[in-house]
């Protein structure tokens, strides 16, 4: 069983230059597409080589408040009011400069139980496979847990 | 007689004990579009160069911002803009002999070396040092940084107010001043951010150097107008407010300075900013500065 096997061919993509609005409404659009909830998109330049990756993680952490542990400390404060503010200051940043540069990627003739050590061992949710510097695919880690394990559903003997 | 001798709020304090412990770095061959990546996306205003795991530099904003001056491509090596040896002290240093040493070389952080001293094992700096004065003036019973206590008439005495701590005068350009302009005015002042005016003197906007570094990786020209990039609307207090209150202000909105306006806002007068309120060192009332009086400083 290899990556190629459970790789998903339907991606999607976004660019360095995307702004964050575009990114939160193409991680819908692809949702709705794809009857899935997607929470991260692979990044692209012009000549369509894997640049980084945009997580909602990466999102959320640039939303945070730096001295977000001061203001747990503010039982006083009102933060429902503060968070519009937080999300104006978004409105001028781009995919490029918050996306994750370093990107781990497999090939499709990768073994899944390897493909599934890296993810787990790097806390990887999703992983893009390439072959000669393109992308083909990529493997989410509900695909690979769900391959794997369906043997034990499966009454024994 | 004894006589407690208690000179700021941050006296006895050791880096290790406030340092950050996540220090984001880079190896030297990682591109100018890399180093803001990490900039933003951490909300820091500087990125350590490592090579094999020992310190060779430091690129920050400033530092960016002379390349986007320059011309340089974004794809530039850091190593090509970076600054020499970073500035580095011990976990065991006082803070106060680290803050001493930041206003005297005239730098926003130290890292801190561990006993293999080519190795960082954190960093202090002056936002950090802020949101440290801040907490311990909230845990203070005599402190306006608490909601319950504010508007009584103690508060009122003791509380310190913006006009005693602020740097008096506020620089500006016109709206269409171009990027080049904003860099050179910023760079003559040593300044972090210009307050962006109309015609009519009246303040619109702030350029601050965290807006020149995205527009230099959204690929906009040095020739574009102040107004393309500048951030709105201008974030300010006025010069009676209390200290407490604008730096939770600060904090709040994660700035790095507050301009500071009298009676209306269209009236800047002084600019509030973190390294002034880090380099008081006291927190936010009198209860604070008597107890460094006594100290005779």
């Amino acid at each position: 069983m290899l990556a190629r096997d459970v790789m998903d061919t339907r991606f999607h993509l976004l660019r360095p230059g995307d702004t964050l609005t575009d990114a939160v409404a193409s991680f819908h659009a692809a949702g709705r597409e794809e009857g899935r909830q997607i929470f991260g998109m692979m990044v692209v330049d012009e000549d369509d080589h894997l640049v980084g990756m945009l997580s909602m993680y990466d999102i959320l952490l640039f939303i945070q408040p730096k001295h977000m542990r001061i203001w747990g400390e503010m039982e006083d404060l009102d933060l429902d009011r503060l968070f519009p503010d937080l999300l104006g200051r978004a409105r001028n940043i781009r995919v490029g400069d918050i996306m994750t540069t370093e990107v781990v990627t497999t090939s499709p003739d990768s073994h899944i139980l390897a493909v599934a050590d890296v993810m787990v061992k790097k806390h990887i949710r999703r992983l893009p496979v390439t072959e000669d510097g393109r992308i083909i695919g990529i493997v989410y880690i509900s695909s690979i847990f769900n391959r794997l394990l369906t043997g034990f559903l499966a009454p024994e003997g | 007689m004894v006589l407690i001798r208690k000179r700021s709020v941050l006296a006895g304090l050791k880096v290790h004990e406030v340092m950050r412990r996540q220090v984001i770095q880079l190896p030297p061959l990682a591109t100018l579009a890399m180093c803001i990546n990490r900039l933003v996306k951490n909300k820091i205003s500087a990125v350590l160069v490592v090579d094999d795991d020992a310190p060779v530099g430091v690129v920050s904003k400033t530092d960016l911002i002379g390349a986007f001056y320059a011309g340089l491509p974004i794809e530039t090596q850091v190593r090509d803009i970076m600054a020499g040896q970073p500035l580095c002290c011990l976990p065991d240093d006082s803070l106060e002999s680290a803050i001493d040493r930041m206003h005297g070389m005239g730098v926003h952080r130290l890292y801190v070396v561990g006993p293999d001293s080519s190795r960082v094992i954190g960093m202090v700096a002056y936002p950090d040092i802020v949101g440290l004065l801040y907490r311990y003036c909230r845990a203070c019973g005599n402190s306006s940084a608490r909601g319950r206590n504010a508007g009584s008439a103690e508060v009122d005495i003791l509380g310190l107010r913006v006009s005693e701590v602020m740097t008096p005068g506020a620089h500006s350009c016109p709206l269409q001043t171009s990027l080049a302009g904003v860099v050179e005015q910023l760079t003559a002042l040593r300044s972090g951010a210009l307050l962006v005016v109309d015609e009519a003197g009246i303040p619109r906007g702030v350029v601050s150097k965290s807006d020149l570094v995205l527009a230099y990786n959204h690929g906009l020209g040095i020739d574009q107008p102040a107004k393309m990039i500048m951030h709105a609307p201008v974030v300010s207090c006025d010069c009676d407010d209390l200290l407490a209150a604008a730096l939770q202000l600060m904090l709040l909105k994660d700035v790095q300075r507050l301009f500071v306006h009298r009676h209306r806002p269209t009236q800047i007068i002084g600019v509030l900013s973190l390294s002034d309120s880090a380099r008081f060192r006291s927190g936010s009332c009198r209860a604070c500065i008597s107890g460094r009086l006594i100290a005779g400083e």
